[in-house]
């Protein structure tokens, strides 16, 4: 979508691309993670997510009522948010902690500042981090599931030094392990992301730049002597492939232009691989985002496109 | 020139009335300031060594600083040590108050200065975590078993009691 | 005497330290985490505050302008060593629960902008009720903050629980939560005064 996006005098053409149908469309290519989340987790999986998804839609409502504005529910935002919430949450977590972390991340994380548009931070990111910080306990305990090899998160185990006991790529890639409800089906969650692709309403400048740049640092600095990293495997766990696909492309808090989307990929890479190398938790997707949100408004100012008779 | 030496004179009347007060408030405060402190202290080592009735700061010849505590019971008999071990741990130094008796076995432990992430490392200051310490070997403490999601901090309390364990163990073998 | 009763309540509500004129935020923030740290804190400002208006105002022709800024210093940070001392000597707990914050009052904005913008103007009995309006003012909006944080970050008020089986927001024991409620309080605020005019 970026690379049409050329801000340029008229004449201009309209195209039947709408903000709610690109919101329902992202909701639509989200739906194959979700339902590898409920076949790899169960039925509790999709609790969590249709409520999260309610209660996200509901804030979003009593907002609108409240500050008289339009109702903006339709537009298909806030189910988005509350899916990826739900997707960054442990399968079997109490039902009133996704509650509790929809309606923060709506309210606090992008109704405050003024709705869809005017949020700084990746809401339901927002939401999450709130959740880690408040409810640890609940946010880093994974029961296992039907037919996962091991209950803690591969990079958990690999953080606290366990062996990882005979994890495969491809269980990996599959989701055969224990991790968030959306995260560990990296199958599903390409269909969905190809999908966006092709509809052109997300491009490839974050998505690459982000995976290759954690791929590199983790080769480099991933094992205690250099060049022996296993990038593989950090490329394949955690919630780094729908971080990178489904939540640092948020329209609203990421840069404009190409060349501020790639610095923006690189320094999610690069904090991403930081936190999982040396921070003290084992997933810093979530962490990374947000920091780069943070420094959006920055790239934006020193990449944004030269007016045409400048300097 | 005479603005100087003016305002230099201002400013010294201001502060010697300072310090003359400050010096009065000193002297009134001073000697409850030590008193609180070593109640406080007593209460500390007793908390974690309940059998001892008193308690012998052991200085170090060097610098006059205090290496560990003799605890003696009420026949002034020595039974025991108690000493601090501090450790790193997630987001601080944690440091631990440990009372051992003469045949290694740890009376209590009391975590008495940390500040670990609420929910996940702050638990190691629960008794459900430090009651674990309790009757197990100091030095080595295998009985032990971390908080789930706070295996840093809790092996900061560990580690770092099993090493002032052995460091005070030669310290004590020296001195006989 | 009308007069005096303004000078001590614009302090609680018209300008409150905290929440309009924003000032002395870095205490607010690190020691609010429970009702009793803020009580504690709010009462050695209030203090401080109205020990250094009440001198500042009784020398203040005494000081010439030019070097103002450092007596007004050396008196504060004397109240403020008093302060820390009685601390220690009779509440050590209370004392070591506010830590560095205790000394650090000598660079609380709330102190010095009071002696600079008004006690070195006014006279004993404004100043007194000014620096004491402020000081209560502070302690107030102290409560308030801490009274939200150490309900929702530790389902207690005053170490006492409040409701059985409430899961603590641990968030909000912490510095982030801190600022999330001072901005929203702030928001809130700032609501019902555009709401009054």
């Amino acid at each position: 979508m970026i690379n049409n996006f050329t801000v340029s005098g008229s004449p201009h053409i309209h195209k039947p691309e709408s903000v709610s149908r690109i919101m329902w469309t992202v909701v639509i290519s989200l739906i194959p993670a979700g339902i590898a989340g409920v076949i790899i987790f169960g039925l509790d999986a999709l609790w969590v997510t249709l409520v999260a998804v309610a209660a996200a839609v509901l804030t979003e409502l009593t907002f609108g009522i409240l500050t008289k504005k339009k109702i903006t529910i339709l537009d298909g935002s806030a189910v988005i948010t509350g899916i990826l919430l739900a997707f960054n949450l442990p399968p079997q977590v109490p039902l009133w902690l996704p509650i509790v972390g929809a309606v923060f991340s709506i309210a606090i994380g992008k109704q405050v500042f003024g709705g869809l548009g005017q949020n700084i931070f990746n809401p339901a990111l927002v939401g999450r981090v709130f959740l880690m910080a408040s409810w640890p306990k609940y946010m880093t305990t994974f029961t296992p599931s039907f037919d996962a090899v091991t209950s803690a998160t591969p990079l958990a185990a690999l953080k606290e030094g366990k062996a990882l006991e005979h994890i495969s790529y491809l269980d990996l890639f599959l989701g055969k392990h224990g991790g968030c409800i959306g995260e560990v089906c990296i199958l599903a969650l390409l269909i969905g992301a190809v999908l966006l692709l092709i509809k052109g309403y997300i491009s490839w400048h974050i998505p690459a730049t982000y995976i290759f740049t954690t791929a590199i640092f983790t080769y480099i600095f991933g094992a205690a002597q250099l060049f022996h990293g296993d990038w593989l495997f950090h490329v394949l766990s955690g919630g780094l492939i729908l971080g990178a696909f489904f939540m640092a492309t948020d329209y609203v808090a990421t840069p404009l232009t190409a060349k501020g989307q790639i610095i923006f990929g690189v320094g999610c890479g690069l904090l991403t691989a930081v936190i999982r190398i040396w921070g003290g938790y084992p997933e810093g997707v979530s962490y990374a985002i947000l920091m780069m949100n943070a420094a959006t408004p920055l790239i934006d100012r020193y990449t944004k496109n030269r007016i045409y008779g400048t300097k | 020139m005479k603005d100087m030496a003016r305002y230099g004179f201002i400013l010294a009347v201001i502060c010697v009335a300072a310090a003359g007060l400050l010096a009065a408030v000193n002297a009134l405060t001073g000697p409850k300031i030590i008193a609180a402190a070593q109640a406080e202290e007593q209460a500390a080592l007793k908390e974690v060594m309940p059998l001892a009735g008193k308690f012998m700061p052991v200085k170090s010849p060097a610098d006059n600083t205090t290496l560990y505590y003799k605890a003696f019971d009420n026949q002034d008999k020595l039974i025991g040590f108690v000493f601090k071990a501090s450790g790193k741990g997630y987001s601080s130094v944690i440091e631990t108050l440990a009372g051992v008796f003469l045949d290694d076995k740890i009376s209590a432990i009391k975590v008495i200065s940390l500040n670990e992430t609420p929910g996940l490392g702050m638990r190691v200051a629960e008794n459900k975590f430090t009651g674990q310490f309790n009757q197990q070997d100091s030095l080595n403490l295998s009985g032990v078993e971390a908080i789930t999601g706070a295996t840093i901090s809790s092996r900061a309390v560990i580690d770092s009691v099993i090493k002032k364990a052995q460091e005070i163990k030669e310290m004590v073998k020296n001195d006989k | 005497m009308k007069d005096l009763v303004k000078e001590f309540t614009k302090g609680i509500i018209k300008e409150n330290p905290t929440f309009v004129l924003a000032l002395g935020l870095c205490p607010t923030l690190a020691v609010s985490v429970s009702v009793i740290n803020g009580i504690g804190m709010g009462a050695a400002a209030t203090f401080v505050l109205l020990g250094s208006s009440v001198i500042i105002s009784l020398v203040r022709n005494f000081i010439p302008g030019k070097i103002r800024i450092p007596c007004f210093i050396v008196i504060i940070a004397t109240f403020v060593t008093i302060t820390e001392l009685c601390l220690k000597a009779y509440s050590p707990v209370l004392n070591r629960a506010l830590g560095i914050y205790v000394p650090l009052i000598v660079v609380n904005c709330i102190v010095l902008g009071r002696a600079e913008a008004f006690a070195c103007k006014n006279n004993l009995w404004r100043s007194f009720f000014d620096g004491l309006g402020m000081g209560v003012g502070f302690t107030l909006a102290l409560i308030l903050i801490s009274a939200i944080r150490e309900f929702l970050g530790s389902g207690q008020i005053l170490g006492r629980t409040l409701i059985k089986g409430f899961e603590p927001v641990f968030v909000f024991g912490m510095p982030s939560g801190a600022l999330l409620v001072i901005g929203l309080l702030l928001g809130f605020f700032n609501l019902l005064k555009n709401r009054r005019s």
